[in-house]
């Protein structure tokens, strides 16, 4: 571990040593390439002709790596089952297509789901949801349900109001000792 | 693509543009435009459409619109009947939907005509007009003030306000 001054001193004899490398007259170099790539000579007044597509820079820019990796995805995963679904219903659109009105024919009763007119709702009410007519007599069934226990109630509280009144009912009797345990003699005199 | 409306009911002013006199030698641009449009696109796709219906017509299937049938009112039912009850508030529910719909197609029909005849719309319209005061007097009187939580109970109750009120009224009348 390095301590900050020691990481710098090393930073700088690293860039020192490599210039040194690069300039090194030993070397045998071809004539009219510069030196160093980095420094160009710039005389004020003549353009820079670097041969390929301009100056190699280093652009410094916010990291767009998790953007466009969340974008893919994105794109992805909707696709994945939006291209199928778009393809499967414009097929079945086009294809198969809706289904016209008309005028119910004497004597027919249509099936519950040819009061629909797209092909996919038709499919669905048939074989998937209930047929409104069951719903709507399930509905009254429970209305019904309800209507006869609430009179059940009203009937059983009557009956118990009545029973604990007059009390010869099966509701509300209490067990009593035996008549014949009481003992009767201190009434035998009444005067005494 | 939709049809058009029916042309009895709506109809169309008749048209009052007039007559173009050309004077110059040179193509006219807005035909070579049209021209290109209509071969280029409107061609191959009513082809295409065309194809598609031919194979429809082959395979035709029909939907309808249900029909309901008329059970006893609320004022028909016995007290104490709840489904009787249920079933008459259904229907009322229905007719209210109905009557719903009715006054729009009023409404609609109104505004149409109004937004046809332009400025002179107060004696061209005379009869929708009328047709829609009507219309919308006797939905007040049915269905106005009821609420959101309105039922076939308190329109019945409203009913009965209303004929007393009448009832009121004409005794009134007489008496003076």
């Amino acid at each position: 571990a390095l301590s900050w001054t020691e990481m710098v001193g090393m930073s700088l004899l690293r860039a020192v040593v490599g210039i040194a490398a690069k300039l090194n007259p030993l070397k045998s170099r071809p004539p009219g390439v510069p030196l160093l790539a980095r420094f160009q000579p710039s005389i004020p007044g003549v353009p820079v002709r670097c041969g390929s597509h301009g100056k190699r820079l280093f652009v410094m820019k916010p990291a767009e790596f998790y953007d466009k990796r969340f974008l893919k995805l994105l794109r992805f995963y909707i696709l994945l089952t939006g291209i199928p679904a778009f393809a499967f219903i414009t097929f079945i659109n086009v294809f198969i297509g809706e289904a016209e009105l008309a005028e119910i024919p004497e004597g027919y009763v249509p099936e519950h789901w040819e009061y629909y007119k797209h092909p996919v709702t038709r499919w669905l009410c048939r074989y998937m949801f209930d047929p409104p007519e069951k719903d709507y007599e399930k509905l009254m069934a429970i209305v019904n349900i309800e209507a006869e226990k609430a009179e059940l109630r009203l009937l059983q509280l009557e009956a118990r109001r009545v029973m604990r009144r007059r009390g010869d009912g099966p509701w509300h009797q209490y067990e009593t000792l035996d008549k014949n345990l009481i003992d009767h003699s201190p009434k035998a005199h009444p005067d005494a | 693509m939709p049809d058009k409306w029916d042309k009895d009911v709506y109809p169309e002013p008749d048209r009052r543009t007039p007559d173009v006199k050309r004077e110059s030698g040179l193509p006219n641009p807005t035909q070579l435009v049209v021209g290109l449009y209509h071969y280029a696109v409107d061609v191959p796709v009513t082809a295409f459409r065309d194809l598609i219906d031919r194979h429809r017509e082959k395979h035709k299937y029909y939907y309808y619109h249900r029909q309901y049938r008329r059970v006893p009112d609320l004022s028909e039912c016995e007290e104490g009947d709840y489904v009787c009850y249920f079933e008459a508030e259904m229907q009322w529910r229905r007719d209210h939907k109905v009557d719903q719909e009715i006054m729009d197609i009023i409404q609609k029909r109104m505004q149409a005509c109004q937004q046809r005849e332009g400025p002179s719309y107060i004696q061209n319209c005379a009869k929708e007009v009328e047709q829609f005061e009507l219309a919308a007097k006797g939905y007040q009187a049915r269905y106005a003030e009821l609420g959101a939580h309105g039922n076939s109970r308190k329109c019945l109750m409203k009913q009965k306000h209303r004929m007393l009120a009448e009832r009121k009224a004409e005794a009134a009348a007489a008496e003076s």
